[in-house]
C-alpha cells in the first residue's frame, strides 16, 4: 500500500502545479479588472490607474505575477485587494462559517438518501417507487433559489421567526443551550435546501445500484436457500450495493471549503461560497486563486483518500 | 437485521427531531420586539454588500460610505438646501492671493519698463482713482526674486533617462490679497496695464539645457500671473475623537497628507491635487492654499477627518513592527485602524463580523448633541428579497423597493414611503467623430424618434422622469426650461430629410449613396438598458435607419470600445455629484483615449462655460453660467437624454422624528427631505416608538 500512496503523491503534487498554473491564468486572462481600477470612475486620471496597477502588480508580466503570488501564499503575506486583509485568516474564517451548513447538508443528504432510494428499489414499480419517481424529479428540476425563496416565505410567515444569518440577529445573550439551539435552527433551512438536490439524486443512485444488486445471482441463491426476505436484502444485497458509496466519502473533502453561493447568498450566511462569489465579481484576485488553489489540494486529497477507502473495503481491487 | 433496517428509518427521523425541536427554542418577532425595550432605540439598515475599508480617505464602496458618514466628520456638509453648512469648521473665509512677475526687461502700455516700485506704484495710483480691476484689492506688495533648480523627470521614461536639471529664475513679484475670488482679475490688470499681463512669456525664466524640457519646465513651474484662492477654516473648538481627544487644525492637515501621500493609494486625490499647500497657523485655523482657480474642490472638505494621534508615523511605525512588516512601507492604507475607526462623528464604531453586520453606538460626546437612536446596526443581507423579508419582519428598519414593487408598497400604512430621484441619468451617445453623426439633426431626429415616456412608463412602471441635459434635475444647475425632445416620428423624419437623409426603394435612408446605418451598443448585466438598446433599435427602423445592436462584457464593452472611440452609438448612465463641473465629460480637451469625453463633443463655448463655471466662487453666477451650459448642450444634443429614476425608500413606520418639547414632554415632528430628496438630514431627532404614530408623514416628490 505505502508504495501505492508514495506514487499517488508524486503524480498529484505535478497534477496540482499544473493546476496552480491554470488556474492562475485563466482568472488573469478571463476579461475585466478589478473593481478598484475603475476606468469610468470620473474621479480617476490615467496616472492614478497605473499606480493602482503598480501597486497590485498587475502591471508585471504574469510569470512574475505568478511567483509572487505563490510565494506570499506561502509566506502568509497574501492580502485581498478589496481590503486589504490578509487572505488565508479570511478564508479559514468563513469555511468555518460554511462547514456546520456542510456537516449538517451531508448528514441530512445520507440520512435520506439512503431509505429512500433502498425503499424504492425494494418496491420496484409501486406507487410508492412512482411517487418518489415524481418528487425526486421535481426536486431536481426546480431551481434551488425558487424553492429556496417559497420555504423563507412560508416559514417566515407562518412561524414569524427569523431564518437568515448564521444566529437570530440582536439577539441577546440568553445562555448557552438557547444560543445553541438558536444556531442549529438557522442551519435548517439552508442546509435542508441545500441538500435537497444532493437528496434526489443521491436515492437515484442508491436505487439503482441497489436493483442490480438485488437481481444478482447470489441474492437469487440466497432466497432460494430460505433466507427470511430482511436478511436477503439488508445483510447480502445491501454490503455489496453499499460498495461505491464509499467512495463517495472521499471526494466530500473538497466540499470542505465548497460552500453554496445560491443558499449563503439567499440566507444571508457569512459562508465561504459567497466570499468567492464575491472575490470573482469584483476581481479580487488573491482571494479568488487563493481559493483555487485550496480547492485543488483538497480535490487531489479526496481522490487520494477515496482510493485508499476502497482498497480497504473492497479486497478485489487491493494492489 | 432488523437492526439495520430499523436504522435506516430511524437514524433520519431522530435527525429531523433534533433539527426541527430547535425552532421552540428561537424567539418570534413578537418576542424580539416587545420583549427587548433596546429594539426602540436601535436602528437596522440593510446593505447588499459588506464594507471594504472603514477610512473615509480611502472607501469607494457604498456600505463603508455609509459607515464613514457616522463615524467620521468632514470640516462642512450640506444643509437640507444642499447650502455648505460648517461642521468641525464654525466657519470658513474664501478669498484669493494673486501673484504677477514685474519684470523690468518687460514695458507697461505706455513703454515704461515694469520695475516692482513702478508698477506698484502705478497701480495704487490707478487703485486711488477707483479702477474697477483694483476694486476688489485689499493689499499690494512687493516679493523678491528668486532663483530655483529642479530637478525635471525624463519625458520619455526608461533604464537610460536621466532628470534633466532645469534652472528657473522668477523676477521680484507683486502679491495682491483680494476680498474674494475673481477670476477676471488678471483680465481687468492686463488691460489696464495695456496688456502687459499677456506679454510675460513664461520660457523667459527657464534654463535648460534642452528647448524640450525648458517648454516643460516654463509649463509647469512658471506662472507669470499666478491666480491662489484661499478657504480659511475657523475649526470648532471642542469637537472630540471618540478616545475623548480633542480634534484640532493639525488632524485636518494630516487627514489632507493621508490622501496625497501616494503609498495610500486614496481615490480622492484628484479632489486634493490643486491644493498647493495646507497651513496651521494655530490649532484652530486651518489655512488651505490652491494652485488655481477651483471651486468644485471647496466640496471636498467634507471628506472625514482622521485622528492624527492614532495614525502618525511613531504609531504606525510601531504597528508595523507589531504586525512584523517594513515600517517604511507600511501606510495608512495597511493600518489595522481601517477595520476599528475612530473618528468624531455622532456614531462611533463598536465591532465588525465581515459579511453579517456592523455595529455602532451612539458617541455621547458629539459637539452637536447625541443622537435619540443609541445603536446603529448596519446588517449585510446580500439578497433583494431576504432583506424585504427581513424589513416586513421589523429585523431592520429600512428598504429600498425596487420599481414594480413602488406602486403596491407606497401607500402602506405600516411604512414611511421616502421618494426621490437618484442622482444620475440614462442617455444614448453618439459618437461624434463619426460622419454620419456630426449633424446636429441627426442627433436630434434620432432622439425624437424614441418614446421616452413610454420607456418610463413600461421599462421603469412610471419610476422615472425626463432629463434634458448634463445635470442632476435636483441640483440648481439644470434648467427647468429646457423642454425635453418631443415624441414625434414625423417631424423627425422632415428633419432627417432636411439634412439630405432619403428612403430608397428598399425603404432605408439614404444620403450620397450611403444608407443610415450604425450599430447601438451597451453592456451586459444591466436589464435596463438592454431593453432602452432594444426600444430606440425599434424606433429608428421605423424611421428608415439601419441599425443593428450588441450588448458587450463590461470590460470588453469599457476597454476595446469606448475607450478607444470604436462605436457608432451607446447605451450608458452616469452617476453624478452635487457640483457643477462636467468638464471631463464635455470639454474638448477630454476625447482622448480613456478619457470620458468619449462621444467627442466639441463646442468652443461650451468649453468656456465649463472653464469658467470651475473657476467660478459666486454660487448665483455659477448657476446661471451652468444653465447656459445646460441649455448649448440640450441644443448640440451629443446625447440624447432620456430618463432619471425614482427611488422609493421605506422607512419602519414606528420611526418618528422626536424632539423634547418646551414642557419636557417629546414632540413628533414630520420628516423633512431635502432636495435630493433624502429624509436623513435629521437623523439625530429619529426614534422609534412601540406602535406607528399617526398620521405617516408621506413628503411631496422631489422638486422638479
Amino acid at each position: 500500500m505505502l508504495p501505492f500512496v508514495v506514487r499517488a503523491l508524486h503524480r498529484k503534487t505535478w497534477t496540482l502545479l499544473i493546476v496552480s498554473i491554470v488556474s492562475f491564468a485563466v482568472v488573469h486572462l478571463a476579461p475585466g479588472s478589478p473593481s478598484q481600477i475603475d476606468p469610468l470612475n470620473p474621479r480617476f486620471t490615467r496616472e492614478q490607474l497605473e499606480r493602482y496597477r503598480a501597486a497590485f502588480d498587475l502591471d508585471r508580466p504574469l510569470y512574475v505575477q505568478y511567483g509572487l503570488f505563490y510565494q506570499r501564499l506561502f509566506t502568509g503575506q497574501l492580502r485581498a485587494f478589496k481590503d486589504n486583509q490578509p487572505v488565508l485568516p479570511k478564508i479559514v474564517e468563513r469555511a468555518w462559517n460554511s462547514l456546520p451548513l456542510f456537516v449538517v447538508g451531508t448528514i441530512l443528504v445520507w440520512c435520506f438518501a439512503f431509505p429512500l432510494g433502498i425503499a424504492a428499489a425494494i418496491r420496484r414499480g409501486s406507487w410508492f417507487d412512482r411517487a418518489t419517481t415524481v418528487l425526486v424529479f421535481a426536486l431536481i428540476s426546480v431551481p434551488g433559489f425558487y424553492l429556496a425563496y417559497l420555504a423563507l416565505i412560508f416559514v417566515v410567515r407562518t412561524f414569524e421567526v427569523d431564518v437568515i444569518g448564521m444566529q437570530t440577529f440582536g439577539r441577546a445573550a440568553a445562555g448557552r443551550w438557547p444560543w445553541l439551539m438558536d444556531r442549529t435552527w438557522h442551519l435548517v433551512l439552508p442546509s435542508l435546501l441545500g441538500a435537497t438536490a444532493g437528496i434526489a439524486v443521491l436515492s437515484r443512485y442508491v436505487r439503482s445500484q441497489m436493483l442490480e444488486v438485488i437481481s444478482s445471482d447470489y441474492v437469487r441463491t440466497a432466497r432460494a436457500k430460505g433466507l427470511p426476505e430482511d436478511d436477503v436484502l439488508y445483510r447480502h444485497a445491501l454490503r455489496n450495493g453499499l460498495l461505491p458509496f464509499v467512495t463517495m466519502l472521499g471526494l466530500l473533502v473538497p466540499g470542505l471549503i465548497g460552500g453554496s453561493v445560491i443558499f449563503e447568498t439567499i440566507f444571508a450566511w457569512p459562508g465561504i461560497g459567497r466570499l468567492g462569489y464575491e472575490a470573482i465579481l469584483a476581481r479580487d484576485y488573491p482571494v479568488i486563486v487563493a481559493l483555487n488553489f485550496i480547492a485543488a489540494v483538497l480535490t487531489l486529497l479526496g481522490t487520494l483518500l477515496s482510493d485508499l477507502l476502497y482498497m480497504l473495503v473492497d479486497p478485489r481491487i487491493r494492489l | 437485521m432488523r437492526g439495520t433496517k430499523g436504522a435506516l428509518i430511524a437514524v433520519p427521523t431522530l435527525v429531523s427531531a433534533v433539527l426541527l425541536q430547535s425552532y421552540f427554542w428561537v424567539p418570534t418577532f413578537e418576542d424580539q420586539a416587545r420583549g427587548d425595550p433596546g429594539r426602540l432605540t436601535r436602528y437596522i439598515s440593510a446593505t447588499i454588500g459588506d464594507a471594504g475599508i472603514l477610512n473615509p480617505t480611502l472607501a469607494t464602496d457604498t456600505t463603508s460610505g455609509e459607515v464613514n458618514g457616522l463615524v467620521f466628520e468632514g470640516l462642512i456638509d450640506r444643509d437640507l438646501d444642499l447650502a455648505f453648512r460648517g461642521r468641525v469648521a464654525e466657519s470658513w473665509r474664501i478669498f484669493e492671493e494673486a501673484y504677477l512677475f514685474a519684470d523690468a526687461a518687460v514695458p507697461i502700455g505706455d513703454g515704461t519698463p515694469a520695475r516692482p516700485d513702478t508698477l506698484l506704484a502705478r497701480l495704487r495710483a490707478a487703485q486711488a482713482a477707483g479702477a474697477p480691476a483694483l476694486r476688489g484689492v485689499e493689499a499690494m506688495e512687493i516679493l523678491a526674486g528668486e532663483t530655483e533648480t529642479i530637478e525635471l523627470a525624463p519625458a520619455t521614461p526608461g533604464p537610460t533617462a536621466r532628470p534633466v536639471r532645469v534652472t528657473v529664475r522668477r523676477p521680484p513679484r507683486l502679491k495682491f490679497t483680494l476680498q474674494a475670488v475673481d477670476q477676471d482679475f488678471f483680465t481687468g490688470l492686463d488691460r489696464l496695464l495695456g496688456g502687459y499681463v499677456g506679454r510675460l512669456d513664461p520660457r523667459r525664466y527657464v534654463e535648460a539645457p534642452e528647448p524640450d524640457a525648458a517648454r516643460r519646465a516654463a509649463a509647469e513651474h512658471v506662472w507669470p500671473a499666478e491666480a491662489n484662492p484661499v478657504i480659511v477654516f475657523a475649526v470648532r473648538r471642542g469637537v472630540r475623537f471618540h478616545d475623548g481627544v480633542e480634534l484640532t487644525a493639525k488632524d485636518v492637515r494630516f487627514t489632507y497628507e493621508t490622501i496625497v501621500d501616494p503609498r495610500n493609494l486614496s481615490p480622492r486625490v484628484p479632489d486634493f491635487e490643486p491644493v498647493k499647500r495646507v497651513e496651521t497657523p494655530d490649532a484652530y485655523t486651518v489655512r488651505v492654499t490652491y494652485q488655481r482657480l477651483f471651486q468644485p474642490g471647496f466640496e471636498s472638505w467634507s471628506m472625514g477627518i482622521l485622528p492624527e494621534h492614532l495614525l502618525n508615523r511613531d504609531r504606525l511605525a510601531a504597528e508595523a513592527r507589531a504586525a512584523g512588516r517594513d515600517p517604511a512601507t507600511f501606510a495608512v492604507r495597511d493600518s489595522a485602524f481601517n477595520r476599528r475607526p475612530v473618528g468624531s462623528g455622532p456614531f462611533r464604531f463598536v465591532d465588525w463580523t465581515s459579511d453579517v453586520a456592523l455595529r455602532l453606538r451612539r458617541f455621547d460626546g458629539y459637539w452637536d448633541g447625541p443622537a435619540n437612536f443609541r445603536e446603529y446596526l448596519i446588517r449585510v443581507i446580500p439578497d433583494l428579497l431576504t432583506t424585504e423579508v427581513a424589513f416586513y419582519a421589523g429585523t431592520a428598519d429600512t428598504y429600498g423597493a425596487q420599481a414594480h414593487q413602488v406602486a403596491r408598497l407606497r401607500d402602506d400604512p405600516r411604512f414611511h414611503a421616502v421618494q426621490r430621484l437618484v442622482l444620475g441619468y440614462t442617455y444614448i451617445g453618439y459618437n461624434m467623430r463619426r460622419p454620419l453623426f456630426q449633424d446636429a439633426r441627426v442627433r436630434r431626429a434620432l432622439g425624437m424618434a424614441i418614446d421616452v415616456d413610454q420607456i418610463i412608463r413600461y421599462l421603469l412602471y412610471g419610476q422615472g422622469e425626463r432629463t434634458t441635459g448634463p445635470y442632476p434635475r435636483q441640483t440648481p444647475y439644470y434648467d427647468p426650461t429646457v423642454a425635453p425632445l418631443p415624441y414625434d416620428p414625423e417631424g423627425a423624419a422632415r428633419l432627417l430629410a432636411e439634412a439630405g437623409w432619403r428612403r430608397n426603394a428598399a425603404g432605408i435612408l439614404e444620403k450620397d449613396g450611403q444608407p443610415l446605418a450604425f450599430t447601438l451598443i451597451t453592456n451586459t448585466g444591466n436589464e435596463e438598458r438592454k431593453a432602452v438598446m432594444v426600444i430606440a433599435q425599434d424606433a429608428w427602423r421605423r424611421l428608415g435607419v439601419r441599425v443593428d445592436t450588441l450588448e458587450l462584457e463590461w470590460a470588453v464593452f469599457i476597454y476595446q470600445r469606448v475607450d478607444k472611440g470604436d462605436f457608432d452609438a451607446l447605451v450608458l448612465g452616469w452617476s453624478m455629484g452635487l457640483d457643477p463641473d462636467i468638464y471631463q465629460l464635455f470639454h474638448s480637451s477630454q476625447t482622448g483615449q480613456f478619457q470620458l469625453n468619449f462621444v467627442g463633443y466639441r463646442n468652443p463655448a461650451a468649453d468656456e462655460l465649463m472653464v469658467r463655471i470651475r473657476q467660478e466662487y459666486d454660487e448665483r453666477r455659477q448657476i446661471a453660467m451652468a444653465r447656459e451650459l445646460h441649455r448649448l448642450i440640450a441644443a448640440d444634443q451629443p446625447y440624447t437624454f432620456l430618463y432619471v429614476r425614482r427611488a422609493l425608500s421605506l422607512l419602519d413606520g414606528k420611526i418618528i422624528r422626536m424632539v423634547p418639547g418646551p414642557d419636557g414632554q417629546p414632540r413628533y415632528l414630520p420628516f423633512v427631505p431635502d432636495r435630493l430628496g433624502r429624509v436623513t438630514y435629521h437623523f439625530d431627532q429619529w426614534i422609534k416608538t412601540p406602535t406607528p404614530v399617526r398620521p405617516p408623514y408621506r413628503p411631496e416628490l422631489s422638486p422638479g
